[in-house]
């Protein structure tokens, strides 16, 4: 696919600064639910990543290795990967399910599938 | 966020392994009372089964996996309604268990249990052998209730098909459809929910209509339904409108669709309001979870497993869990990829507990394609998490494709569902 943003960095930084006050936020009130906040939550452990990347592979082949026509999740960094998913999140890059997928992670949860996307799936 | 790879970490696991493995292999024996290696015994060869047994070896190498399975080949009811529409062959839809075996070291068993001991933690097989466990995975599908329709049994079901277990039933509806004469109706008669692929009847009201349309133009599908609601509705509708124009037609409940009665020799379908004689009757039953599964007391009055959302362990025989179509998982629909995301959450729940420690999040997910036509795929899609509600759908994500899509749209579903099908049967079986 081609970039449309040349600055991931920039996102990401951005994803980072206001990632402090949504976690101080949530430690304060413990008993909010935690799937009803997509925006809130600290990163994930890397077990539960695991559980979330296990997902991708019934649609896009075991490692990431698609065998038909949806496309395989290897060769990207993880600043690729991030941008991607952030723009699906956000709707700038169309798609047909990733968008309605997106939606459903953290900005937090999406950088750690990013970086487990750069850093495993080759 | 973490820079330690999964590849780095199964190094440093190895180069653990002569002492630290062993630690964990005595806390496994510790915690679960088995001698050796930790077992688990899956029940079931399907999308949850087979993912299970898949995902275990993957995440814990030394967990000896045993998978029962009777067929020594699986035919999914996913694209079997494609067969219908003259879209797929049977061989194309049927897998195997070469793979488990040969690549991921699942020790397969085709045999079928005829008992659980959850004391005693083992299982009988029908050919007399027993196989003990650590934990146990029953991922069992389902089965019928016969005589919820007056007139419609285990018997007529060779007289007017179910076809929800893909296989025979399949090539029988395949069959007639092929023998009846054009200007016959097709009668599609789906049950109340919950049942084994929501969008599944509509799909295959799509597929009949066009191998119709093909080759028996003045026929018509009836769709004589026991709801007055049904999976991505509204694309469905549209769809079928577009493609098929009044080929098609829908009775909800509401509207005198529930069938009470079948006559199998007049092929008649009775429904509160009228008589239906029909020239192809699909009757899909309602249903429970699989035989195995209601004759071990994993199931509650109604036929269905509960269990914890975060383990799939079973809330009635602890050791015992229980995933796909047959547990009672929230709001997750019953469906292949369903099946294949708990399946996955709960092997590694099940590593985890072997280890002592508790389980990570889980993040349950299911994408499900249909198609209208060749060149027309709708999808419903659901990110779900668990809450103290239990298995609860992300709100603000997941939904149905746009109803006002261009046909681009609809072919790239087309071809997406075939992509899908390509990697989800090779993530369960490949």
């Amino acid at each position: 696919m081609t970039l449309k943003n040349p600055l991931p960095s920039l996102l990401f930084g951005a994803a980072c600064l206001t990632a402090i006050p949504l976690t101080v936020q949530a430690a304060e009130a413990p008993a909010a639910a935690p799937a009803a906040a997509p925006e809130a939550g600290a990163p994930p452990s890397p077990a539960a990543v695991v559980n979330m990347i296990n997902n991708c592979y019934a649609c896009h082949g075991t490692d990431g290795r698609s065998p038909g026509s949806i496309p395989s999740l290897t060769g990207k960094n993880a600043e690729q990967a991030l941008l991607q998913l952030k723009e699906f999140k956000s709707g700038q890059l169309s798609a047909t399910v990733m968008t309605r997928h997106a939606k459903g992670y953290t900005d937090a949860e999406l950088e750690a599938l990013a970086n487990y996307i750069g850093s495993n799936l080759k | 966020m973490s820079k330690i790879t999964r590849r780095d970490f199964l190094r440093i696991a190895g180069a653990a392994s002569a002492t630290g493995m062993l630690g964990y292999a005595s806390l496994a024996r510790a915690t679960e009372g088995g001698k050796g290696s930790a077992r688990v015994v899956v029940i079931g060869g399907g999308f949850g089964g087979a993912t299970c047994a898949k995902y275990l070896r993957r995440l814990d190498p030394s967990i000896a996996v045993t998978l029962v399975e009777p067929n020594a080949k699986f035919i999914t009811c996913p694209f079997s309604n494609l067969v219908l529409g003259g879209l797929r062959t049977m061989d194309s839809i049927t897998q195997n268990y070469d793979a488990l075996n040969k690549k991921h070291g699942v020790n397969v068993v085709h045999d079928t249990v005829t008992a659980i001991d959850a004391g005693a933690k083992k299982v009988t097989l029908k050919s007399g052998k027993t196989l003990s466990y650590d934990r146990l995975v029953v991922s069992p599908g389902i089965d019928f209730k016969w005589d919820a329709i007056a007139g419609y049994s285990e018997k007529a079901a060779d007289v007017m098909p179910h076809a929800w277990k893909a296989g025979p039933q399949t090539l029988l509806l395949q069959k007639k459809l092929k023998t009846m004469k054009d200007g016959g109706v097709v009668v599609i008669a789906p049950p109340a929910n919950p049942f084994r692929c929501p969008p599944g009847p509509y799909e295959r009201a799509g597929m009949v209509a066009h191998y119709l349309k093909e080759h028996k133009p003045k026929s018509k599908v009836l769709i004589l339904d026991a709801k007055d609601a049904f999976s991505k509705q509204g694309l469905f509708l549209d769809g079928w409108k577009k493609v098929y124009g009044d080929m098609v037609e829908w009775v909800p409940a509401a509207k005198g669709g529930a069938v009470t009665a079948v006559d199998v020799k007049k092929m008649l379908v009775e429904t509160s309001l009228d008589k239906h004689k029909a020239a192809v009757v699909n009757i899909i039953p309602p249903q429970t979870a699989g035989k195995i599964a209601i004759a071990s007391g994993l199931a509650d009055d109604k036929g269905w497993c509960p269990v914890d959302p975060k383990t799939f362990e079973s809330k009635l025989h602890p050791g015992v869990h229980v995933i796909g179509d047959a547990s009672i998982a929230g709001a997750l629909p019953k469906s292949g990829f369903a099946a294949s995301s708990e399946a996955k959450m709960c092997a590694a729940a099940v590593v985890a507990l072997f280890k002592g420690e508790t389980p990570a999040e889980n993040s349950l997910v299911n994408t499900c394609y249909s198609l209208i036509a060749p060149t027309y795929g709708i999808s419903v899609a659901g990110v779900y998490r668990v809450t103290d509600k239990g298995i609860t759908e992300v709100p603000g994500a997941g939904g149905v494709s746009p109803k006002d899509a261009p046909d681009s749209f609809r072919e790239n579903e087309a071809k997406y569902a075939a992509g899908w099908y390509a990697s989800i049967t090779s993530d369960t079986w490949g």
